[in-house]
């Protein structure tokens, strides 16, 4: 049963080198490595990473939830990320704005920076000015980073939901932000079109 | 057709979305069923710099004063982690995918309506606020985002409704830079 | 056209295979997650000795008021009251599956987690192997039982034999030891209340996974 390593094994660095390899091949063919088209989503002439990421999330969701249900893994054993809820607020908000005036994440950016994108090595350098900054005035908000720790917490757990209700939920809501994208999409285009 | 295009190297067209998306999904998948841990980008910079650090400045890694204090206790080696190899591999996959496709090619992407300068600009800011939210937000768009939504972590849902929502907040300001 | 409308097609077959997923996970059955001990691996564990702690160990743990240790008394309550060891708590072999309103094991907080180890014990050794095999069986982890049991701790700890003239040095050092205990336990009578009758605390659930970002 499932996980078969533990992430501090050493043959999990193996595991972690060959599903980067995937994880970045999959971004560049997604188009992920052109910070023109991952900025799309915010002016709606293109909605790959949208499209993208969610269904990622929901195929990867309703794929753990299989494995679950045959056996094969042990949900509770898997890595869940802590729910701080001003610094995962703050944090978010801070992508956010990092991400229109960018034009990248970290992950993006290092595919980019693969094919030989300049604005892409610049963001990632940026990135780790980033983290130098935050490192070194870490004791000024230490006290808000750690506050507010809710656990590893789920959010059906948060939201009173049945676990494969609130799936359900979000698969359709996912499906129907593809309808919606798809349709803003083709209107935004024909309009640039005419100009 | 096809034949030609190849032959003058054009790069060619991006994968379908949702296949990517299915395809990207099953790569979470796997993440999680074989090693307990899913995707991350962000982690792996913050580890080199906390080795940049671990070597120049060890006094100040080596105390609580440090957000990266627990990535050095004990004297450990903070590079020697699954996500560092992970992000090599990420390069690796990305050239690969770019050489294939024939993307492989030096230049700076940016809008007819700015220079290279301010695209420039706006890309080391942009990144250096990144940096600082991933580490508030503890993992960026794929170790909290995709991967907190993957296994239904509340912090992953926050988290990605914080970016697309300040992201279409702030983004009427900065439309010059894109449109 | 028609090629976009194929292609139209092919995305509502994707989005009706997805949410036909989704709706099967709700629509399925719940099946027993518990993660149960095989018999093999049981039996392995069962003829495996390590889960036991020696009564000596305990005296001194307990002396040394090792906050890692919680004692559990599995005996009913009311030879809880009569007499117990220092700091232990009560949980009764026949409740140690009770369960609140909403269907969850009362115990699970203190008798699976990672924080403290579990001692376990009876009057005999009895008792307390069965709570121990019980437990296993569902996979707690953390749970030793006091080898002998309080018969065994009252001839070790409180009533120590005197060791023999030809005894090493280490059986005497143990025996001054015992004997030190003892005075600490309320010297030979047994009839000692313990003094603190305020509930052990509860270890809220595992801290499990260790603190790092995902990303």
């Amino acid at each position: 049963m499932g996980p078969l390593f533990n992430a501090t094994d050493e043959w999990s660095f193996v595991i972690a080198l060959v599903i980067g390899i995937a994880f970045g091949y999959l971004l560049e063919s997604a188009g992920f490595s052109s910070s023109r088209k991952l900025a799309g989503v915010f002016y709606g002439y293109d909605f790959v990473v949208l499209q993208v990421f969610f269904t990622a999330a929901i195929t990867a969701a309703i794929g753990l939830l299989f494995f679950e249900y045959f056996g094969w893994i042990d949900l509770s054993d898997i890595w869940v990320n802590r729910f701080y809820t001003g610094s995962a607020i703050l944090g978010g908000a801070l992508m956010g704005l990092g991400f229109v005036v960018g034009g990248f994440c970290p992950g993006t950016s290092a595919c980019a920076s693969a094919i030989g994108k300049i604005d892409a090595m610049l963001f990632l350098g940026g990135f780790i000015i980033g983290v130098v900054i935050f490192d070194a005035f870490y004791p000024l908000y230490a006290g808000f980073y750690k506050a507010g720790n809710q656990g590893p917490i789920k959010i059906y757990e948060s939201l009173g939901m049945n676990r494969e209700v609130f799936l359900l939920l979000f698969v359709i809501i996912a499906i129907a932000s593809f309808v919606a994208t798809g349709y803003i999409q083709q209107k935004i285009s024909h309009k640039s079109k005419k100009y | 057709m096809e034949e030609v295009k190849i032959q003058q190297n054009t790069p060619r067209k991006y994968m379908n979305p949702y296949l990517a998306g299915v395809l990207l999904g099953l790569v979470i998948l796997f993440s999680f069923y074989l090693t307990r841990e899913g995707l991350g980008a962000s982690g792996a910079f913050k580890r080199g710099v906390a080795k940049v650090e671990q070597i120049i400045i060890p006094a100040h890694v080596n105390s609580e004063k440090s957000a990266f204090y627990h990535y050095v206790k004990n004297g450990e080696d903070p590079l020697k982690n699954r996500l560092v190899y992970m992000i090599i591999g990420v390069f690796i996959g990305g050239f690969l995918s770019g050489a294939i496709n024939h993307r492989l090619k030096l230049k700076l992407e940016h809008s007819p309506k700015i220079t290279s300068k301010t695209r420039a600009i706006a890309a080391v800011i942009g990144g250096a606020i990144f940096g600082i939210g991933s580490a508030f937000g503890r993992g960026c768009t794929s170790g909290a985002g995709l991967d907190g939504m993957a296994v239904l972590a509340t912090s992953g849902f926050v988290v990605v409704g914080m970016i697309f929502g300040v992201g279409y907040l702030v983004a009427w300001f900065f439309r010059k830079l894109w449109i | 056209m028609s090629d976009t409308r194929i292609i139209k097609k092919r995305y509502i077959f994707m989005a009706s295979v997805f949410i036909g997923l989704a709706l099967l996970l709700v629509i399925l059955p719940e099946k027993s997650t518990s993660k149960q001990l095989k018999p093999e691996q049981l039996l392995l564990q069962i003829n495996d000795n390590n889960r036991y702690v020696s009564t000596d160990e305990d005296a001194r743990k307990i002396i040394a008021g090792d906050n890692y240790m919680q004692l559990i008394d599995v005996r009913s309550p009311g030879e809880y009251v009569e007499f117990h060891l220092k700091g232990a708590i009560n949980i009764p072999i026949d409740s140690i599956f009770n369960k609140d309103k909403n269907g969850d094991y009362v115990y699970e907080d203190i008798l699976n987690q990672d924080v403290k180890i579990n001692v376990f014990y009876s009057n005999g050794t009895v008792y307390a192997n069965q709570v121990w095999i019980l437990l296993k069986r569902l996979n707690y982890k953390n749970n030793y039982v006091m080898k002998g049991g309080l018969n065994r701790w009252i001839e070790t700890v409180i009533r120590p034999p005197k060791p023999s003239v030809t005894a090493t040095v280490n059986e005497v050092a143990l025996y001054n030891f015992r004997k030190a205990a003892s005075m600490y336990f309320g010297g030979g009578s047994v009839a000692v209340p313990a003094e603190d009758n305020a509930p052990a605390p509860i270890i809220k659930k595992k801290p499990k996974q260790e603190e790092e970002g995902g990303c």
